[in-house]
């Protein structure tokens, strides 16, 4: 899929204005303690738009979407542009995943780098604003600016991202639902439901007292560091586990399609069939099958190679010759030859 | 040049209606005006494979031997067979299935020149590339003349001790009438055979070509005489090894 320049334009500015409105509407539940930043689910709008139409296309959706919804939120429209850059890039980078062969997303390997790319675009959004701004703009102090803006927007964009992109990519048919996508698919939900509960009851448990005490605000977020943490790491061992189980499914799939094609050495399946678990009893029985097939088909081509065509020549020869000889034939055999020759 | 093409056995259940059927569709699929004959006069069967019904065949190839009909009548257009809009592309020359029709030429026998003119007469009329000659088995007066009246000869066999004898016997007789080209083709032949030891070993006993190896399938044998497998599975072993006996027989 190669969008023309025209298309990709059209694109970004189309869901930048969906964007920006959106913005617009979530500026006014700001995260608590955070003075600009807000509770922003839109964001996965510039990261799917990123992912589907082309990065670019993501880069102008994040970037004017944003212009958009500070000028009606009434922050200036370019008061902040240094988040403008943020929002592109995390509109930008994870659409540069389709260029490592996430574009139908049929594997672990594949939604693994859908999801850090999601993770590592939030990261690297924030830490570009956070580092133009110290070069221009001097408008956030160390280290208070930490809690109150930096890390908020991180894990608001992290966090959004994370949930809801697959879930855009789902609706849109791009995940393929293999085997290893629905467990990992399976397993990342129950990593994010138990992580939010977490985070959402102690944030309901403190949000009454959270303006008279800054301190528990910033152990709240540290929390929440955690937590993302504990997400990426927990999404790592998913897939680590993933592909335990379904590793061995492709091997015993391609040693299938191998003694279909009669080759009963079956090398790659030594690593499945030395597990002790159900897969590896699998494996095993697959190459006593495969072994069984190789003797018989042994035995049977040793019966053609001894095979021998017993022609017994002197009865051969009487019965041409009781034939050859009758007057039929001869005149046959003369008649075909003028046949011939005409 | 058209070409007329003979396919005989030494005994019967080789195969050869079935294969006949199947050689001459492949080559009507490629573009080619196909004729079959049935000669199989004692026991015909070709026309159930072509759908051919035979309460729609007035005229056979036994009334254009009495002299009841042209030759020209009892070619009829069975292209159906290909495709539901096919036509003009294969030919059938059924044998009458009437008992007293076949009993009757096989009482009084016909004449060589008379077949050959006929053939000639079909072939100019439809305009046809290639003609099958579909046999009885054995080696009667009737097959000899088959073979005699051949541009081609393609003798079918099974690995089978009492095939090989008797086919040795039928080369010889394909040698003493001057047939210009003859091939073997082994038929139903078990997966497990390797196809290329045992096409070497018939060509070194028989010092013939052998076109192809035709495995034997279970999915012929499901089909019966009820279809054409190279219409219905053509993209099996067997469908492939019969594209490989047509590259070599039309060569």
């Amino acid at each position: 899929m190669n969008p023309g320049a025209k298309k990709i334009l059209f694109a970004g500015l189309a869901f930048a204005v969906v964007y920006g409105l959106l913005n617009s509407l979530s500026n006014i539940f700001l995260l608590p303690s955070a003075p600009i930043i807000s509770m922003r689910p839109q964001i996965a709008l510039p990261m799917a738009v990123g992912i589907l139409v082309h990065p670019l296309a993501g880069f102008i959706t994040g970037f004017a979407g944003n212009v958009i919804g500070d000028a009606i939120s009434g922050f200036g429209a370019f008061t902040f542009w240094n988040w403008h850059i943020a929002n592109g890039l995390m509109g930008w980078i994870p659409g540069l995943a389709g260029y490592g062969g996430v574009r139908r997303i049929g594997t672990v390997r594949e939604f693994g780098i859908l999801q850090m790319s999601l993770v590592g675009a939030s990261a690297a959004g924030v830490a570009a604003a956070v580092g133009l701004d110290v070069l221009f703009i001097h408008l956030l102090t160390f280290p208070s600016s930490f809690p109150s803006w930096i890390l908020p927007a991180f894990l608001t964009d992290a966090v959004n991202g994370f949930i809801l992109v697959p879930i855009i990519l789902l609706l849109a048919r791009r995940i393929r639902l293999t085997l290893e996508t629905r467990t990992i698919l399976m397993i990342t939900g129950l990593l994010l439901v138990s992580i939010l509960a977490t985070a959402g009851s102690i944030t309901w448990a403190v949000l009454d007292d959270l303006v008279s005490h800054g301190a528990m605000v910033e152990n709240f977020y540290i929390a929440a560091v955690v937590s993302v943490l504990l997400l990426v790491a927990g999404f790592i061992a998913a897939i680590v586990f993933v592909r335990k189980v379904t590793d061995p499914l492709a091997d015993l799939a391609c040693a299938a399609q191998a003694m279909e094609q009669g080759n009963y050495d079956l090398p790659g399946l030594a690593g499945v069939s030395a597990r002790r678990d159900e897969l590896g009893r699998l494996a095993r029985a697959f190459e006593q099958m495969a072994g069984k097939v190789r003797e018989r088909e042994k035995t049977l081509q040793r019966q053609v190679d001894e095979l021998r065509i017993i022609i017994d020549r002197e009865k051969q020869a009487q019965d041409v010759s009781e034939i050859v000889e009758t007057e039929y034939f001869r005149a046959l055999k003369e008649k075909a030859r003028k046949f011939r020759q005409t | 040049m058209p070409e007329i093409i003979a396919i005989h056995s030494f005994r019967g259940g080789t195969g050869k209606s079935n294969t006949t059927a199947n050689l001459a569709c492949l080559l009507a699929r490629q573009g080619r005006r196909v004729g079959v004959v049935d000669t199989d006069i004692q026991s015909p069967g070709i026309h159930v494979l072509f759908n051919l019904d035979p309460k729609d065949v007035p005229c056979s190839l036994n009334d254009f031997l009495w002299g009841k009909c042209d030759i020209g009548r009892a070619v009829y257009d069975v292209s159906r067979v290909l495709g539901p809009e096919e036509r003009e592309k294969l030919f059938l020359i059924p044998s009458s299935i009437r008992t007293g029709d076949i009993a009757r030429v096989l009482h009084y026998g016909y004449d060589i020149h008379l077949l050959k003119e006929g053939y000639q007469k079909a072939i100019a009329q439809f305009a046809l590339d290639y003609l099958f000659i579909d046999t009885h088995p054995g080696l009667n007066e009737e097959t000899l003349m088959s073979i005699a009246i051949a541009d081609t000869l393609l003798i079918l066999l099974r690995p089978d001790q009492q095939d090989y004898q008797g086919t040795a016997v039928t080369v010889e007789i394909a040698r003493e009438l001057e047939v210009p080209k003859m091939f073997l083709i082994l038929n139903k032949v078990p997966a497990a055979f390797s196809g290329d030891a045992l096409a070497a070993k018939v060509t070194a006993a028989y010092d013939c070509d052998v076109a192809g190896v035709l495995p034997h399938a279970d999915d012929m044998m499901v089909l019966g005489s009820s279809g054409l497998f190279c219409l219905a599975h053509p993209d099996t072993a067997l469908g492939r090894a019969m594209e490989g006996v047509l590259r070599r027989i039309t060569a």
